[in-house]
């Protein structure tokens, strides 16, 4: 199913993929409440990656006592470099977890299991939110702009493709 | 407010206190952030002829209104002081990701002012504001160990600014330091935090900065901005090369300070190119919002790290004689930690070779010796053997000796790595640079040499150029730089006036020209000028063997090459027509009113 990585090794820690994901979900930036982060080290210049692999990891909807993790089908179009896409205006269908806002009681179950630590308590909504892959147009992958950097990508994996055909 | 926060948080050391108080939108409306808006509030708080060591001199961080958005470069942030080394206005810029964690936490910007009783370290976490003893635990910390310490003690995502020991003791080029690599180097800001006692301030902010009713709005723009501005052939080359390409360019012209700037060709210069760099590159990495990415990591023989850029290799390098890449690695990453600026040390160290290869005085440094040469930054910041000279300066160190003729500076700030007799125009802007021996206030070297579009070897035509510039063949001028160290941009993005008055209609909701954009420059520049005239600044001038007949170099691409002191101060004098100054470099009253400048001697 689609989801967000970010190359540890290409990654140049230049936080364009948070701000631009908060600016879009949040109306504002704010890299605090962004729904992935590169954790970097200044000193040695070590980067980590943390995005959501949506259901191909889905231990947030496995332990959710409330179901409020629910599946949504997602188109995902092209608007930037995606080194995993062939063309521009290539076009992905698959699988998504978003929070129903109105299940979710705010319990924190999930923010212990996910095992990249990016589903988090909203700070005024107080309940929890993570990436939808911005209902198809990730503004991550758009913003990792640099020709010589594309440190952000779509992973498709065969399913996406067999879900095409 | 969109884009500003509209506080500015007010720190005084001497009683361990804060306050918040609302930023002055009537000056940020007039002097937009960073540099503008710096230099009116230093205006304002620096009290008038006083001692730079005073506890009232404050030290100013600012950001600009683009800070934590992602708009690139605008990550930087500008400190200010009236620096204790020239005694006139500094402002240094840094890079990395003190400035939008500033804003994330709610400030424009913190006027830090006061002398702490004790070593201390301030934590700002959003609105709490703590002082922390930094006595035993954290005075006397290089600076990669303080900022692991607050990632430790404090949080792990905060941001750190700090002062390593060349800073405590204060050495007057002791500079600040953040994420690990960035320094604010220049005019003594870590001299000035060690005298007030202050190691670091450590911050983290977990708000938002507003930009719009829609911020998927100024997102678009600012994709379509990066696809046609900066992601581009005319900005990518630091990423791929870097500043370490200008160091055979510059030696091959003549223009690299070499052995005390006595030749401006150094025969050594292969070694510690751009080519040499690129064989022990490691990896890129960007400061924070910023899709060009140019800092460089290197890796040698036992040393790795970021950069040297080419500030460093022309007076670490070529300056004293060592064309031994690791050995200059080494030097690099010894100023790093332990808080000096590297342009002043080099040319400092340079200096003291000089003086011993002339039988002036001994101090155990020869052009080109390694040995000693690695261990002069140590001894700098500790003030320990030959250090405790050398820490005086360029200036103070040669007076002492009685050869003020061999100090390298400006307004006591040691010279950056362009040798004017290979680039003439760098005469006018080291003379006529707002903070003293500067070469990114104006950028002739562009004309000069890069790009080859003017010849070298005349000022004809030159000081029409240091004012005004010509962005459209890249060349930027005083009263570009100005506008563009308001954004704060940095000189990565070789922005226009255009380019900028596009994002001004984001910042301003109203159509801008490209004349508003000058403007705005012009006046900050004004406003500087009248700063540095209420604190007395020195006549704009330069060391005299870079203009006169006798000073010219005998080897290297310039050599035989000299300006004439009639032929600079004529030019300068010109510089002064032009800006509407009288002869003595003094703004008119006329000229004040046009551009509304607010303040008056």
């Amino acid at each position: 199913m689609p989801h967000v990585l970010i190359s540890s090794k290409k990654c140049t820690g230049c936080h364009m993929c948070e701000l631009a994901c908060s600016a879009y979900h949040e109306n504002a930036y704010r890299p605090s409440v962004a729904r992935l982060f590169s954790a970097v080290n200044p000193t040695t210049a070590a980067i980590k990656g943390h995005t959501c692999l949506q259901t191909a990891c889905a231990k947030c909807q496995e332990v959710c006592p409330q179901d409020a993790i629910v599946t949504k089908e997602i188109t995902v179009r092209v608007k930037g470099d995606y080194p995993s896409l062939e063309k521009n205006g290539e076009v992905v269908k698959g699988y998504v977890l978003v929070v129903d806002e109105e299940k979710c009681t705010n319990c924190g179950e999930c923010y212990d299991v996910c095992p990249t630590g990016v589903i988090h308590e909203h700070p005024e909504r107080e309940v929890a939110f993570k990436c939808d892959l911005c209902d198809g147009e990730p503004q991550c992958i758009a913003f990792c702009q640099n020709p010589h950097v594309l440190a952000v990508d779509l992973k498709v994996d065969r399913m996406d493709k067999e879900l095409q055909a | 407010m969109d884009f500003y926060q509209g506080k500015v948080l007010r720190i005084d050391l001497s009683k361990a206190t804060s306050a918040v108080e609302p930023l002055n939108t009537d000056w940020a409306e007039l002097y937009v952030g960073g540099k503008g808006l710096l230099l009116r509030y230093l205006w304002e708080e620096v009290p008038p002829k006083g001692d730079p060591w005073a506890p009232e001199n404050p030290v100013i961080l600012m950001s600009g209104p683009f800070a934590g958005t992602n708009v690139s470069t605008c990550s930087r942030l500008v400190v200010g002081c009236k620096s204790p080394a020239t005694g006139i206005l500094n402002d240094s810029y840094v890079g990395g990701s003190f400035a939008p964690e500033m804003k994330f936490a709610g400030y424009d910007a913190i006027v830090i002012q006061g002398e702490s009783p004790e070593p201390v370290v301030v934590t700002i976490k959003d609105d709490v504001v703590s002082f922390i003893p930094a006595v035993e635990k954290y005075w006397g910390m290089t600076t990669s160990r303080i900022e692991e310490a607050m990632r430790r003690d404090f949080d792990p995502a905060a941001k750190t600014m700090s002062i390593g020991p060349a800073g405590e003791r204060e050495v007057l080029w002791a500079c600040l330091s953040t994420d690990q690599f960035h320094k604010a180097g220049r005019g003594g800001h870590g001299a000035l935090w060690g005298h007030k006692k202050l190691k670091a301030v450590s911050i983290r902010g977990t708000g938002p900065v507003a930009v719009g009713d829609d911020a998927k709005v100024f997102l678009d723009d600012i994709y379509r901005i990066h696809k046609e501005y900066v992601l581009t052939e005319d900005n990518l080359w630091a990423h791929e090369e870097g500043t370490p390409v200008l160091a055979q360019v510059m030696s091959d012209a003549g223009v690299m300070p070499t052995r005390n700037w006595s030749s401006g060709t150094f025969e050594g210069v292969e070694n510690i190119n751009s080519d040499s760099f690129l064989k022990i590159r490691t990896r890129n990495r960007a400061c924070y919002q910023c899709a060009i990415a140019c800092r460089q990591f290197h890796q040698a023989d036992g040393v790795a790290g970021e950069g040297p850029e080419y500030e460093t290799i022309a007076l670490c390098g070529g300056n004293c004689g060592i064309s031994d890449i690791v050995a200059l690695m080494k030097f690099n990453a010894a100023c790093d930690e332990l808080g000096l600026d590297t342009i002043s040390s080099g040319s400092v160290v340079g200096l003291a070779m000089d003086l011993t290869e002339k039988g002036v005085h001994d101090f155990g440094l020869r052009f080109g010796e390694v040995e000693g040469y690695l261990k002069a930054p140590e001894l700098i910041a500790k003030r320990e053997g030959i250090g405790a000279e050398l820490a005086l300066g360029a200036r103070a160190l040669a007076a002492k000796y009685g050869h003020p003729e061999l100090a390298m500076e400006v307004k006591n700030l040691e010279l950056p790595g362009y040798d004017p007799r290979g680039a003439f125009g760098m005469s006018l802007a080291y003379a006529t640079s707002d903070r003293g021996g500067c070469h990114m206030r104006t950028y002739p070297i562009n004309d000069e040499v890069v790009a080859g579009t003017l010849p070298p070897d005349t000022l004809e035509g030159k000081p029409q150029r240091i004012v005004w510039g010509n962005p459209a063949e890249g060349m930027i001028g005083e009263n570009f730089s100005a506008v563009k160290f308001c954004g704060i941009w940095c000189d990565f993005w070789a922005i226009t006036p255009e380019q900028i008055a596009q994002l001004f209609r984001h910042l301003w909701k109203r159509e801008v020209t490209e004349e508003e954009v000058f403007r705005v420059g012009e006046r900050v520049w004004n406003l500087g000028r009248l700063f540095n005239l209420r604190e007395g600044v020195e006549p704009d001038d330069i060391p005299k063997k870079l203009y006169e007949e006798d000073g010219a170099h005998t080897t290297g691409a310039s050599a035989g090459r000299a300006i004439g002191a009639e032929n600079f101060r004529k030019a300068l004098q010109e510089v002064y027509q032009i800006r509407g100054w009288d002869e003595n470099g003094v703004p008119s009253e006329a000229k004040l009113a046009e551009l509304g400048v607010d303040v008056r001697l």
